[in-house]
């Protein structure tokens, strides 16, 4: 671990100065291993936490500039980079452009909390995009404008967005992978595989296994939130990236699916045995006994779907929420029985639509979900299980419905709770997968 | 490399030791192929039941009267593999299993009681399942199910799948545990054990959403599973990411990662042993753990500065600064600032002034 054994000058006080002026990302900085590899060019990071270091190039750095780096590259692992490359739909030649998105995910908030990366780093206004926005986001605006720019006749299309301004003439200075000047053919530094999750050649077995990165992460994660309650001075970004780390998100999809599949089946016993009429095997086996065995029944359940229409609503969620019970419903053998209710407020009468493209949102306040449920259990034949899709703000029923399962969906992040006799899904938008 | 699949390791060390084991994954991703090859590999006959297809009396028995009593009688699958004293049961699709099916197949999958019959100890348990989102017509596991489980994720690789293809599949090696394996079991109980006293909270968490049922989850149950699994995996020396899968498959994915996280904290010095004896001092080989065990022996001078502790702190610093210069230095920075009235400075302080004046953080 000397400093002579990487053979990197400065390694010590740079990565003393990293985890003097980011203490919360100290774990991180000391956790990964840094190796000499003279005449890379380069500064990499691969994903098991092994930075490859070109003594040449970081000798022409400072201390604070090389420990910026080693900053940047451990943010590159702990936002995972590399696996959510291959998340996002990351082709090999679309790389570069994955690497200045992450860079700008990481760049948006370290860089005015005293990054000094050398070069000019990239900053989301150079994507022309807003901050704080995820690497996923900011690599689909990419994509978009290179694409609007080859259908134009641009052609090559590697250089995505604007050109980053800055101007700055050295180029063999310029560390241009995370740093501005990013287009300049030639000086386009590689951040490795731990940014965009394509093997390098160089990447050999060894350095942490997959589990020991996992708790390094989480450690790293407690070490921000604990810095972020006693001093409070983290970067916001970084403090989300912390908390969803250690309480990871659910994909609502996944949530509304399993409600919904454990509300049919409780109602219809599922596919279940049942004494209602005789198994057949019975008269297999009633030369030896004249025991009854049940067969196997499947009632099918009733399902009605209220939507809630009030102009709160956000018509984009309400639609895909819509197909997603639907497309579930169908999954269960249940699309023919589906009756979807538009509802708004209390004393319109609930409308009837055969299909989530009918429903519109007539807007206007007073919504009263109470009258949905209500107009769902008047139904005949009445339904087993309402799904109610709503934003939340509307009065409930004190009391469940009888003999009637509630799966509610709240849209939007800032719905209020629901009532807790009905089953909740936090719907939050468009979820990964 | 890429032969050393971590759900492949974890799946035959679950073998080995007799856990009941179920693999989750997309269908087509070879989790049939791979049991059965196991099972040829080894030469142990193979009993494939697919659970979605068969009612609850093909794992209860199927009541017969004779004379006064009902006898619950095992079916032929359940004879041979009671007769062969060893083997392997193979249960398929159990997550297209209706719920009735299911409950029928608690007894199986634990107490391996087919009906009246009881399959040998020697009889290993598999199982594998679609995850609920894939199989058209999945219900989730009930929960108890899922509990007598250790839950694998079957991942398939481009890579592997690549080799796999190009020069055929390589089956799933199950080890041979030495014998006497089972004493080590006595040694990882008591670290779950000292776990669970640290955190009560995790030794019986019950899933609270619909979707988190059907997933391991921790319970007494199945923290004697995961001190089971990862003696058995000690023993047959697998890799640190599979003995990692088999821990989170029992016990769930939270469970399990803080467990992991507590060992790993476990193998770092105690910081009052330490500074009672400087000399004692080995500093960690990973950074991250050096960092971690040098901020907490700080963090301890810092909490009571004594004379003697405070300059038993910087031995250790001293001894740590030739390795990790910077690692030390970060802790000589908290040691400086709690520096006990009338104490002479030590002589170690000067190991750190170079690092710290070329980081920026000294003046001159």
């Amino acid at each position: 671990m000397t400093v002579a054994e990487h053979g990197i000058g400065d390694l010590a006080a740079a990565r003393l100065w990293a985890a003097t002026t980011f203490p919360y990302l100290a774990t991180g900085v000391f956790g990964a291993q840094v190796i000499a590899e003279p005449g890379s060019g380069t500064v990499s990071v691969d994903e098991s936490w092994r930075m490859r270091a070109d003594p040449e190039l970081t000798a022409q750095w400072s201390p604070a500039q090389l420990g910026s780096v080693l900053i940047h590259h451990v943010c590159h692992l702990l936002r995972t980079h590399g696996e959510r490359a291959q998340g996002a739909g990351v082709r090999p030649d679309e790389a570069r452009r994955w690497v200045r998105a992450a860079d700008a995910e990481i760049n948006d908030d370290l860089v005015p909390a005293g990054l000094d990366l050398p070069g000019r780093p990239v900053l989301p206004r150079d994507l022309g995009a807003e901050d704080d926005l995820l690497a996923e986001q900011y690599f689909d605006g990419i994509r978009h404008a290179s694409q609007a720019q080859s259908g134009a006749g641009a052609g090559a299309g590697d250089r995505p967005g604007q050109r980053a301004g800055g101007g700055l003439g050295g180029e063999s200075q310029d560390r241009s992978a995370p740093s501005g000047a990013a287009d300049t053919a030639g000086s386009w530094l590689d951040c490795g595989s731990g940014a965009d999750g394509m093997p390098r050649p160089g990447d050999a077995p060894g350095g942490l296994s997959c589990w020991q990165a996992e708790l390094l992460r989480r450690q790293v994660a407690q070490e921000v939130i604990a810095h972020a309650r006693q001093a409070g001075t983290v970067p916001a970004g970084l403090l989300r990236w912390a908390e969803e780390t250690l309480v990871p998100k659910v994909n609502w999809r996944v949530l509304l699916a399993a409600e919904l599949r454990r509300a049919v089946a409780e109602v219809a016993g599922a596919v279940d045995y049942s004494y209602r009429r005789p198994s057949r095997r019975s008269a297999a086996v009633s030369e030896f006994s004249q025991v009854l065995l049940p067969a196997l029944r499947r009632p099918v359940p009733e399902v009605a779907v209220v939507c809630d229409t009030s102009g709160s609503m956000t018509e984009d969620l309400l639609a895909m929420v819509l197909a997603e019970v639907e497309g579930l419903l169908r999954a269960l053998g249940l699309a023919r029985q589906v009756r979807v209710l538009a509802c708004d407020t209390a004393v319109a009468p609930a409308q009837r639509v055969s299909s989530a493209r009918q429903v519109q949102l007539v807007g206007g306040g007073g919504t009263d979900m109470g009258a949905g449920i209500a107009a769902a259990a008047a139904l005949r034949p009445r339904p087993a299980v309402t799904v109610v899709l709503t934003d939340g703000y509307t009065p409930w029923p004190a009391a469940p419905p009888k003999g009637m399962r509630v799966v509610v969906g709240l849209l939007g992040g800032q719905a209020p709770e629901a009532p807790p006799w009905t089953r909740s899904v936090r719907v939050t938008g468009l979820a990964p997968g | 490399m890429s032969s050393r699949n971590p759900a492949v390791e974890a799946l035959g060390v679950a073998v080995a030791a007799r856990v009941p084991v179920l693999l989750w994954g997309a269908p087509g991703t070879g989790k049939t192929s791979a049991i059965r090859a196991m099972a040829e590999a080894m030469g142990l006959p193979c009993e494939t039941v697919i659970a979605s297809i068969r009612e609850p009396s093909d794992f209860a028995g199927l009541p017969i009267v004779v004379g006064a009593e009902v006898r619950f009688a095992p079916p032929a699958w359940a004879r041979r593999l009671a007769e062969a004293g060893h083997g392997l049961l193979f249960l398929d699709e159990l997550s297209t299993a209706p719920p009735a099916v299911q409950a029928a197949l608690l007894r199986v999958v634990l107490e391996r009681a087919v009906g009246d019959l009881t399959l040998p100890d020697e009889v290993a348990v598999v199982a594998a399942a679609n995850p609920p989102e894939q199989a058209a017509d999945g219900w989730d596991l009930s929960a108890p199910l899922a509990n007598r489980l250790c839950h694998l994720a079957w991942q398939t690789d481009p890579r592997s799948v690549a080799d796999g293809l190009a020069g055929g599949w390589t089956a799933p090696v199950v080890p041979v545990l030495p014998d006497g394996w089972e004493a080590e079991e006595i040694l990882s109980r008591g670290l779950v054990a000292a776990f669970l006293h640290v955190r009560p909270g995790l030794a019986c968490v019950p899933p609270s959403d619909a979707a988190a049922a059907g997933r391991g989850w921790p319970s007494p149950r199945t923290w004697e599973m995961a001190a089971r699994l990862m003696a058995a995996a000690g023993a047959a020396g697998t890799g640190d990411d599979a003995r990692s899968a088999l821990i989170r498959g029992a016990v769930g994915d939270g469970a399990g990662v803080e467990f992991l996280a507590w060992l790993v904290e476990m193998d770092l010095p105690d910081p009052e042993r330490v500074l009672a004896d400087p000399a004692s001092f080995r500093l960690p080989e990973r950074g991250d753990r050096a960092y971690a065990a040098l901020a907490a022996i700080a963090a301890a001078v810092a909490t009571d500065p004594t004379p003697e502790r405070w300059t038993a702190g910087w031995q250790v610093l001293g001894l740590a600064a030739d390795a990790a210069p910077d690692v030390a230095a970060v802790a000589a920075r908290v040691l400086a600032r709690c520096r006990p009235d009338g104490t002479a400075l030590p002589a170690e302080i000067h190991l750190f002034a170079p690092v710290l004046r070329d980081a920026g953080l000294l003046p001159g």
